[in-house]
């Protein structure tokens, strides 16, 4: 078709006079690309219109729930790779590998002397579980959130965590600004939730939590654990007007074996 | 989204910050639902988490999750058998319950007419016009998902838009 007539088959359009074949015909333009949707003065004002429309805005849990996947997926990338990797770990890497050295090089050399070999062996044990644990409150305090997990996921290592680094877990878990590390921390405390001064922590930790998501996890340990005292605490939750109807259900079906 | 499929899965989060709401806002223009259109989110970002590996790398990642999307759209659907109200009547009644009618009511009237209108179109006129906005009118791309030309999508387009504005002026006759 000419030019001049798709303008004027435009034009007819754009006046609302075409009849269906013309329609038909202004169909094949459009898909040949000799006329442009933009020329259709009254179906670009209803687009625009359209785009102009927001949807209304999601809930935070939507965010919540997709960072515990992303956490989720990364604890499983990270406990079927996990190693002691040193280079990673930046500025303190250097400074550890130096201090175990010297600490194996000083325990060789006095059992070599003494001749005491199980208990510096013991000693040398000891000492490693003191660096890993100065090790890990100084990644706790770093800005990186993957530096502060790092921190977490070393307590997994130690066969018995101190209460220094008990403190530090909680307070991760009570005040740290991202929703993953505050996840893997309680994941870190539970193994010791048998402990009675830790679960009073746990108790009290309860109603510190603003994310639903670190609530439905709290509630599903106190069911494991069995410790009815957290009933006060989270009856708040399940009054509270905030909290969202499938977490109030999600923490209900975890506390049923507690009532 | 290449680091990521690459092993950098932390990376997933710039791209959940970027396309969040783009990809909400086209969920929530085909079943104007907040609880599920989340929902649809959260099974979009974790097929692409799972299925990672099978970003090429060529072409946008966002027309890529599109993809995903509509399929995740239509799985959900064809799940739930789920049937498109088209009387007026139902969708007056619908907007009295809907958990977002204040926010409805605060847009202005002929916004809340169009929203409606969309709800009365097909579904696929509705999703096309949707992937339009969201895709931010990348026709080729969006032949792309949907599995046509880009000369088809345009005529696609123009037949959705014309069937939007005969509901739109029904609405404000009847309303």
């Amino acid at each position: 078709m000419e030019q001049n007539k798709v303008d004027e088959l435009v034009g007819k359009y754009n006046e609302g006079l075409t009849d269906p074949s013309e329609v038909q015909q202004l169909e094949q333009l459009i898909e040949e690309g000799k006329v442009e949707l933009t020329q259709l003065r009254n179906l670009e004002r209803l687009d625009d219109q359209l785009n102009a429309i927001e949807a209304p805005a999601a809930s935070l849990a939507m965010d919540d729930k997709f960072y515990a996947m992303l956490a989720k997926e990364k604890r499983k990338q990270e406990s079927s790779a996990f190693s002691f990797k040193m280079p990673s770990w930046g500025w303190l890497a250097p400074r550890l590998a130096f201090s175990i050295v010297l600490l194996i090089a000083g325990f060789a050399g006095g059992s070599l002397i003494n001749g005491k070999k199980n208990s510096d062996v013991e000693l040398l044990t000891q000492q490693v579980a003191a660096l890993k644990e100065t090790m890990m409150l100084a990644l706790l305090e770093k800005e990186s959130a993957s530096d502060r997990l790092k921190a977490v996921s070393l307590t997994t290592e130690m066969d018995q965590v101190s209460q220094k680094v008990t403190q530090a877990l909680f307070q991760t878990l009570n005040s740290d600004p991202n929703l993953n590390v505050r996840l893997a921390a309680l994941e870190a405390i539970a193994p010791y939730s048998r402990d009675g001064k830790v679960r009073e922590e746990l108790i009290r930790s309860i109603g510190k939590q603003d994310s639903p998501l670190v609530q439905v996890a709290l509630a599903e340990l106190m069911g494991q654990i069995l410790e009815k005292k957290s009933l006060s605490e989270f009856e708040k939750i399940l009054k509270d007007d905030k909290t969202p109807t499938e977490v109030k259900n999600r923490i209900k079906e975890s506390i049923n074996v507690l009532i | 989204m290449i680091a990521v499929r690459d092993g950098d899965v932390g990376r997933l989060g710039l791209l959940f910050e970027r396309y969040k709401r783009p990809l909400y806002g086209f969920f929530y223009g085909m079943n104007r639902s907040q609880e599920l259109s989340e929902d649809l989110v959260q099974n979009t970002f974790f097929r692409i988490l799972k299925y990672r590996h099978l970003f090429r790398g060529e072409g946008d990642f966002r027309t890529w999750m599109f993809h995903i999307a509509r399929n995740v759209s239509h799985d959900h659907f064809r799940k739930d058998k789920l049937k498109w109200k088209e009387s007026i009547d139902d969708w007056q009644d619908r907007l009295g319950h809907d958990d977002n009618k204040e926010g409805e009511m605060q847009l202005n009237e002929k916004n809340a007419m169009l929203s409606i209108a969309m709800d009365r179109l097909p579904s696929d006129k509705r999703e096309v016009l949707l992937m339009s906005k969201y895709q931010e009118k990348k026709y080729k791309e969006i032949g792309e998902i949907i599995g046509c030309s880009e000369g088809a999508v345009k005529v696609k387009v123009f037949r959705a838009l014309q069937e939007l504005k005969v509901i739109f002026h029904q609405l404000e006759k009847t309303m």
